[in-house]
């Protein structure tokens, strides 16, 4: 067995059980993102992977090893911190090449890898500086270079690129898939920012208050989130949540206020099973459209009625502020870059992408 | 990737500029630091006892420095502050640095025993000369009561000239290890705790952890508590003044307090002015030492 | 020389007034100064504050205010010189150790009592000065004799002692008692009885040895018996001599058989380890005697006899403690002598001791001498007491220090022959008059 594999583990600090029990497997060669809103347990749970933090209950193994009480060099793992953790007072290549002189591998050997990881990192004319020399995208780069060097089983990253502007993030993330390609690690990710997971990852783990929500590819994760956190969670703009009441016996519809909407048979049948009537539906702002615009009205696109408050134009599509009756949602459609600010009316929705959870349990019906 | 480009040419200052806004602090230290310094000078050249009027010392050019050049005395007493110097000093530094790096982590009853050990610094030398004369007391003195205890002979702790310069270092270390904790400890837990996990992953062990990131990265702070206590030992006057008076002959006879006995006991105010300027030179010249070898300053924005 | 402000002035009248409203104006040599005020400095010491209750007294009987400023005696000369080299000072009487005298008079801050005493108005025709111990009057009071701080020709008298002490020896009567020993009476035997308490493990006697002049004081008081001088007549040192080194061997012997610590004792731990028993002997100031009956420094009370400074090939006992004059600067000179006069005549003498302080007057000494057991040997003692047991020459403190006391420090700390440690002091002792041009005559006869 490879990987890496969390087994019953729990984590508590003092009286607060942060994470309660998780249980996760990642295979090697793997890039696995885990996402989650702030304070959900992720960098817990990296920590623990890197033995930074015991574990309270529970196993951890990599490459089929336990580790659950090995100290962190004795993992095999590079990590990438949030604030780069450089040693200030060493070079470039002091930074890079402390874990293998610590390890004492010979001379020769450590100038190669260094120069190697390097070049890999455009950093080569750097090596004799201090970090507080350089910028901040290099001194990410020079944290990059450090785990490199190491060439470690499993590298582990805790949000790397959240101190940098949104341009140098984005080709940085083109930076990091290209050397997970390369290097052919095993890579745990850890980020709050749900694009940084949609692009970069295989697998995507969604965690709430220290527990796993959904494990899955980002198209898993978009298409059919479990339940409503994780749908509310994936996806940008997030998905709208309206009160509904399923109605009908036959062919059966969502009613709420401001709207009335008939299910298609796939959410009909599932719905037919489901014994509670008080629902929520999830609608995405990227699925309302206008007619005559990547809309027709058939049966499988149902008629809503927005107020529409603020229509912001950003190039070719609009972006809306709005409600339903009294609830508000966003929009998003696409309407071409030289249309009219859209204004109140009748819009469609494709009752295809509608999702349907439990109002009480949350879970998605389907 | 591209080299960050050259400092947009923006803000134009006039390079007198800094000159200008430094001015206040450099009047103030005129007034406060070389005023005295000079004061001093001028006196040394002057044979004044004290009662005379100044007006009517007698001139007597650099034959006080003359003299110094030539007085074993002071040339034993300063051979008896470096000495005191090296043995504290490393001492301190040693202890003070190995107890911040024990009692850094939060263990256990560490923040009472933090509290108890800094005690010494709150005392003052005056008292703390007190407390240890009274330890040393070869008659009446605790140590040479507990000592008689497990059947050691009576020692004459301040009467014998090595137990004496035992006894001043010990006292002085006793007082002014606490210093180099605190300040040691603050800046131990100033330090970023990514870092310190860094090289946990990097692999280092537990002396390699402390070796190779946790005093390089303090190592502006070790400097500056470095020279302030250098500058204190040759500072040093009340405790052993206190203790020893720097008896027995003049075995604890400590520059500061060479200077003091010949202004104040034998009333060579010039001569004795004479040697300050001498100190001052000795110290000016350590501590520009020290800051050439590592200047802390440049250091601050590492992390 | 005498100037009364207004306000002074004012009182004077009101005094004069209420004094003739009060009855017949008698003849009163204090009647012309009444309302003054004199300000004191003196040290904060047991005879002084004693004094203050005399002082009262004056008050009252003369109208002559008077204001107190003690002071720790350490902190006293500097203070005094600074007001003294003023145009006008605070003080109008001022009370300085011995060995200041001579630098106060050669700075011309203290004027000659001769102007006072020749004041048919102002000296008292009963005050008889020869009653006053002829050692404590010089060692005190008089400047510019032969050797400057001595009687003679050229001297007079500047101050009159008050506070002033000879040194007497204090032994445990128990103790004697107990081991048989017989009490010394010369230094042979005082040996003797040290070796033979040394000898039973009790420490003996107890002495000044810190470093400094503590241990030359130490020193000193056997020097002056066994016939030692720290100069000759022509202000060559002689601490390398025969008799200054058997002094420095005894001293050596009295560490040796003596309580633990003696090379770190200043007066304060000499005292203390022979009134709190761990010590069999005390050679030092007559003090000790009033000290041992103080039952918040003494556990020995009782215990104690007393007996006269062995002698040598002479007696000589020390001669210290503290004098009394007036600055040159003071603006109440003439009724600052009145109360000088008031505190050292025969009455003032025997209120002092009355109210716990040192007699100076032979006459008082002999009348009370069934008060107190030391009296009578204090009696003995003073015509011994040697006024020249140390020379109070300005350079005295640097030689006193920097020279005997470092020297005296090796004696005591050590096993090193002690011949050569006196003949390396006298050397750098005739340095330091060298450099200070005591021998400018001797050489200038010798060139031509
Ligand atoms: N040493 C600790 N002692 C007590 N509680 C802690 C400790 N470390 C973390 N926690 C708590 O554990 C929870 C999870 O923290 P963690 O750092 O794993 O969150 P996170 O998911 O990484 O959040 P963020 O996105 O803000 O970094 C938080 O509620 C935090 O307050
Ligand atoms: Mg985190």
């Amino acid at each position: 067995m490879s990987g890496v594999k969390l087994s019953g583990v729990m984590k508590s600090f003092g009286e607060t059980t942060v994470i309660p029990m998780m249980d996760l497997q990642f295979d090697e060669g793997e890039f696995v993102v885990i996402v989650g809103p702030s304070g959900c347990g992720k960098s817990t749970t990296l920590r623990m992977i890197a033995g930074l933090e015991p574990v309270s209950a529970g196993q951890i193994f990599i490459g089929g090893n336990d580790v659950t009480w090995a100290p962190p060099k004795e993992r095999d793992i590079a990590m990438v911190f949030q604030s780069y953790a450089l040693y200030p007072h060493m070079d470039v290549s002091g930074n890079m090449s402390f874990a293998l002189r610590l390890a004492g591998r010979p001379r020769d050997e450590v100038k190669q890898r260094v120069r190697l990881a390097a070049e890999m990192l455009e950093l080569t004319e750097y090596l004799d500086r201090r970090p507080r020399d350089l910028s901040g995208g290099q001194r990410q780069r020079v944290a990059m270079g450090r785990a490199i060097v190491r060439d470690a089983y499993c590298f582990l990253f805790d949000e790397p690129l959240s101190n940098l502007d949104a341009k140098l993030r984005s080709t940085m993330r083109t930076e990091l898939a290209i050397l997970h390609k390369r290097l052919k690690r095993t890579m745990i990710y850890v980020t709050h920012d749900q694009i940084e997971a949609m692009t970069m990852a295989d697998r995507i783990v969604i965690m709430d208050r220290g527990i796993i929500q959904q494990v899955g590819t980002p198209r898993d994760v978009y298409n059919t989130p479990v339940n409503r956190f994780v749908a509310g969670f994936i996806g940008s703009p997030s998905m709208n949540f309206l009160k509904a009441q399923l109605t009908g016996s036959d062919g059966l519809r969502v009613r709420g206020k401001g709207f009335d909407i008939p299910l298609n048979p796939r959410l009909s049948k599932a719905a037919t099973d489901h014994s509670a009537r008080d629902v929520v539906i999830g609608l995405r702002p990227e699925h309302f459209s206008v007619e005559g615009a990547g809309g027709t009205r058939s049966s499988l696109f149902a008629p809503i009625d927005l107020t529409v408050e603020v229509a912001e134009y950003i190039g070719s599509s609009q972006f809306l502020a709005a409600r339903i009756d009294d609830q508000p949602v966003t929009a998003s459609i696409e309407v071409g870059p030289d249309s009219a600010p859209l204004e109140s009316g009748e819009y469609l929705f494709d009752t295809n992408r509608m999702y349907l959870f439990d109002r009480k349990s949350g879970m998605a019906i389907a | 990737m591209a080299n960050p480009s050259a400092p947009p040419a923006t803000v134009s200052i006039r390079p007198l500029s800094p000159y200008f806004f430094i001015l206040p602090a450099v009047a103030i230290m005129v007034a406060g630091l070389v005023y005295p310094v000079l004061q001093a000078f001028y006196l040394s050249l002057f044979d004044w006892k004290i009662g005379t009027r100044f007006e009517d010392a007698p001139f007597v050019g650099t034959r006080h420095f003359v003299r110094m050049l030539t007085d074993d005395n002071v040339h034993e007493s300063i051979w008896v502050t470096l000495r005191f110097g090296f043995w504290t000093i490393t001492i301190e530094m040693f202890l003070g640095v190995s107890l911040a790096l024990l009692l850094e982590k939060p263990i256990r009853g560490a923040s009472v025993f933090r509290t108890i050990f800094i005690l010494p610094l709150m005392i003052s030398p005056v008292v703390v000369g007190l407390i240890w004369r009274y330890l040393f007391d070869a008659r009446i003195g605790w140590i040479n009561y507990y000592l008689g205890m497990v059947g050691i002979e009576p020692q004459v702790w301040l009467g014998d000239p090595e137990l004496a310069f035992f006894a001043i270092v010990f006292t002085d270390i006793w007082q002014w290890t606490p210093f180099i904790f605190i300040i040691v400890i603050a800046g131990l837990q100033a330090l970023p705790s990514e870092i310190l996990e860094a090289s946990r992953i990097d692999g280092a062990n537990w002396w390699q952890h402390i070796l190779f990131v946790k005093l390089p990265m303090i190592r502006s702070i070790l400097l500056i508590a470095l020279l302030l206590r250098l500058i204190d030992v040759f500072r040093a006057l009340e405790v052993m003044y206190i203790l020893t008076g720097g008896g027995p002959g003049r075995a604890t006879e400590l520059l500061s307090l060479h200077i003091y006995n010949r202004a104040f006991e034998t009333q060579q105010l010039g001569y004795a002015s004479a040697i300050s300027v001498l100190l001052i030179l000795i110290v000016f010249g350590l501590s520009f030492a020290i800051l050439v070898a590592g200047n802390p300053m440049k250091e601050k924005s590492d992390i | 020389m005498r100037f009364l402000d207004w306000k002074n002035r004012l009182a004077a009248v009101t005094m004069g007034a209420a004094l003739a409203i009060a009855g017949p104006l008698m003849a009163n040599p204090y009647e012309k100064y009444a309302g003054t005020t004199l300000v004191i400095s003196w040290p904060a010491l047991a005879h002084f504050t004693a004094a203050e209750e005399l002082l009262e007294e004056f008050t009252e009987e003369t109208g002559i205010e008077v204001e107190v400023d003690a002071l720790q005696y350490l902190k006293l000369r500097d203070r005094q010189l600074l007001e003294m080299s003023k145009e006008e000072g605070e003080y109008d009487i001022v009370s300085w150790v011995v060995m200041w005298k001579g630098e106060y008079v050669a700075k011309g801050l203290l004027t000659p009592l001769s102007q006072f005493f020749t004041n048919g108005a102002l000296v008292d025709p009963e005050f008889d000065i020869d009653d006053i111990a002829d050692a404590y009057l010089q060692n005190g009071g008089i400047v510019g004799g032969g050797k400057g701080y001595l009687p003679g020709k050229s001297g007079a008298l500047y101050g009159l002692p008050f506070g002033a002490e000879t040194s007497i020896l204090a032994y445990r009567k128990d103790i004697f008692e107990e081991q048989g020993l017989a009490v010394p009476t010369t230094y042979d035997e005082l040996a003797g009885v040290m070796t033979q308490l040394g000898e039973a493990g009790i420490p003996a006697m107890t002495s000044r040895g810190k470093t400094g002049h503590q241990v030359t004081a130490g020193w000193l008081l056997h020097l002056a018996p066994m016939g030692g001088k720290i100069f000759d007549d022509q202000w060559n040192p002689v601490i390398n001599s025969p008799e200054a080194v058997k002094a420095a061997e005894f001293m050596r012997h009295v560490v040796q058989t003596g309580p633990t610590g003696i090379e770190t004792f200043g007066f304060g731990e000499a005292s203390a380890a022979f009134l709190q028993g761990d010590a069999a002997l005390y050679l030092d100031t007559l003090k000790i005697a009033a000290m041992s009956r103080n039952p918040n420094l003494s556990t020995v009370d009782g215990n104690v006899g007393f007996a006269l400074h062995p002698t040598d090939v002479r007696c000589g006992s020390e001669t210290g403690g503290f004098a009394i004059g007036i600055p040159a600067n003071s603006q109440n000179q003439e009724a600052a002598f009145l109360l000088i006069q008031y505190l050292t005549n025969k009455a003032g003498d025997q209120r002092m001791v009355e109210l716990g302080g040192d007699p100076i007057r032979h006459s008082t000494i002999q009348n009370n001498a069934d008060l107190f057991p030391e009296y009578p040997v204090v009696a003995e003692q003073l015509p011994c007491a040697d006024p020249d047991w140390r020379p109070l020459i300005p350079e005295w403190n640097e030689l006193n220090i920097d020279v005997l006391g470092q020297a005296l420090t090796k004696v005591i700390t050590t096993d090193d022959p002690i011949q050569p440690i006196m003949d390396e002091a006298n050397e750098k002792a005739r340095a330091i008059m060298e450099r200070e041009g005591y021998y400018k005559w001797a050489e200038y006869r010798q060139g031509s």
